[in-house]
């Protein structure tokens, strides 16, 4: 048994790391202060969706676990997603979609959308309200972010239907 | 909730010896997502119960047998031979609560809104209980009263069974909210079995917007016998009343709640007759 331990170690957007960290400590405010600024502080009570990380490959609220239970696991935040030079294929989308106003929600809407494109491979709209129920936005409302979502998703089921069609020849 | 320490056990009896040892101090955690919202004098010692096994759900002779740690995203996603509680856990909170909110930390302390707690009860369900030696515990026993003075002494609840469904029974669940997120402002359940288009026996449920989850004795006898039809669904959900005392919830008032109770109730009423009569999966 692991007794009071001080230090937890997960794996994080692909590197094994040791982080000083009390008991009480949420792992968003241990992200925050390592540098991962991306994940963002918004409800703090587990609403907006601004902090959501994937977890073991699951999108979850940052703001609503402690520290220490990411000991072990494996964790992507944002800065995994895209860079400025190279945005992910959805941020570059929600770009051109222009839903992007005050961009506070848009860290958790890629996380959550990441978690859903690794998960399924079919993306009808229920499977997509679904995965993305959990995250709010309150500028830009939600057209222009579905609007984008729905292109990618669109063409990552084309691409799934042609190669599954070039697989039967 | 403050923590003041962590720990992880790497067993069930580890577990179960330093939740002895700390009493009222320690916390058993799971998912953990109510913890932060429990207001408490003293800082508590978090004992992870998330790494012990407790993470599955297996078909078992004549139940679904589910791990208390089992997250209601695996609850959710889950199919089996007539299973029927994807439905509520779909409308559980969000995606992202769903995949760290557990079966357990749903049912071990009952918050007024928890929904599991009343799909369980009209489902039959039996909890197990770990205290040295395994019990299980019949649903209404289990939620007759607040479930949480059940695990003092390093009690876990370690499984909730879940009956497969029969082919005349029909399971049916609704829960009202103000949007897909809220908190339910009632939430109700019901089981029947139907032999020839009548009903020969029914657990009907609520809770949210009563003080605590119970059957409804009332509607359950209103139905008893009868032939399964929408005036007989409507008549016995008038009856709600007469077994809940509804209360105001997020500015509704209680008489409109009592009404949004009695239309769930026969949705859901619907819902198990119709799933008794053509679900055959």
């Amino acid at each position: 048994m692991k007794d009071n331990p001080n230090t937890v170690s997960f794996t994080l957007n692909g590197e094994l790391k040791t982080f000083a960290a009390g008991p009480d400590e949420k792992l968003l405010a241990l992200l925050r202060r390592e540098g991962y600024r991306g994940s963002k502080f918004g409800c703090g009570q587990g609403t907006c969706g601004a902090c959501t990380v994937i977890m073991d490959g699951r999108a979850v609220y940052a703001c609503l676990l402690y520290a220490m239970q990411a000991e072990g696991r494996s964790l992507r935040t944002i800065e995994s997603a895209g860079t400025f030079e190279e945005p992910a294929e959805f941020q570059k989308e929600l770009i051109s979609a222009g839903a992007v106003q005050c961009g506070y929600c848009i860290p958790g809407m890629v996380m959550s959308a990441t978690a859903l494109m690794e998960t399924e491979t079919v993306f009808e709209d229920e499977i997509v309200r679904e995965y993305m129920d959990g995250n709010l936005c309150r500028c830009t409302g939600y057209e222009k972010i579905w609007i984008a979502l729905r292109k990618v998703l669109d063409r990552r089921e084309a691409a799934g239907k042609t190669s599954a069609k070039g697989g039967k020849k | 909730m403050k923590l003041c320490a962590f720990i992880r056990p790497t067993s069930l009896s580890d577990a179960r010896e330093v939740l002895r040892e700390l009493g009222p101090k320690g916390m058993p955690l799971a998912g953990g997502t109510a913890l932060h919202f429990m207001p408490t004098k003293t800082p508590v010692t978090a004992v992870d119960i998330t790494r012990l096994g407790l993470s599955y759900i297996r078909q078992e002779g004549n139940f679904f047998n589910i791990g208390a740690a089992t997250p209601i995203s695996d609850i959710q996603r889950y199919r089996g031979p007539r299973w029927a509680m994807h439905e509520i856990c779909r409308r559980i909170s969000t995606h992202q609560i769903r995949n760290i909110s557990t079966i357990g930390g749903n049912i071990c302390r009952v918050f007024p809104w928890a929904d599991l707690p009343v799909v369980l009860l009209a489902m039959d369900a039996r909890m197990t209980i770990n205290s040295g030696t395994e019990t299980e515990v019949p649903a209404d026993e289990y939620f007759a009263a607040q479930p949480a003075k059940r695990f003092s002494g390093g009690n876990l609840l370690t499984a909730v069974k879940v009956p497969v469904l029969e082919a005349h029974h029909g399971f049916g669940s609704v829960k009202a909210t103000r949007n897909a997120a809220a908190f339910s402002l009632v939430t109700v359940a019901a089981l029947l079995e139907l032999k020839d288009g009548h009903i020969k026996s029914a657990r009907v449920a609520a809770g949210s917007a009563i003080p605590f989850p119970h059957r409804l004795p009332s509607v359950e006898a209103a139905l008893a016998g009868r032939e399964a039809v929408t005036a007989v669904f409507k008549e016995a959900a008038a009856k709600a009343s007469a077994d809940a005392r509804w209360c105001a919830r997020e500015g509704m008032s209680a008489d409109y709640i009592k009404q949004l109770a009695e239309v769930s109730l026969l949705d859901a009423l619907e819902k198990a007759a119709a799933f008794a009569k053509g679900r055959t999966e």
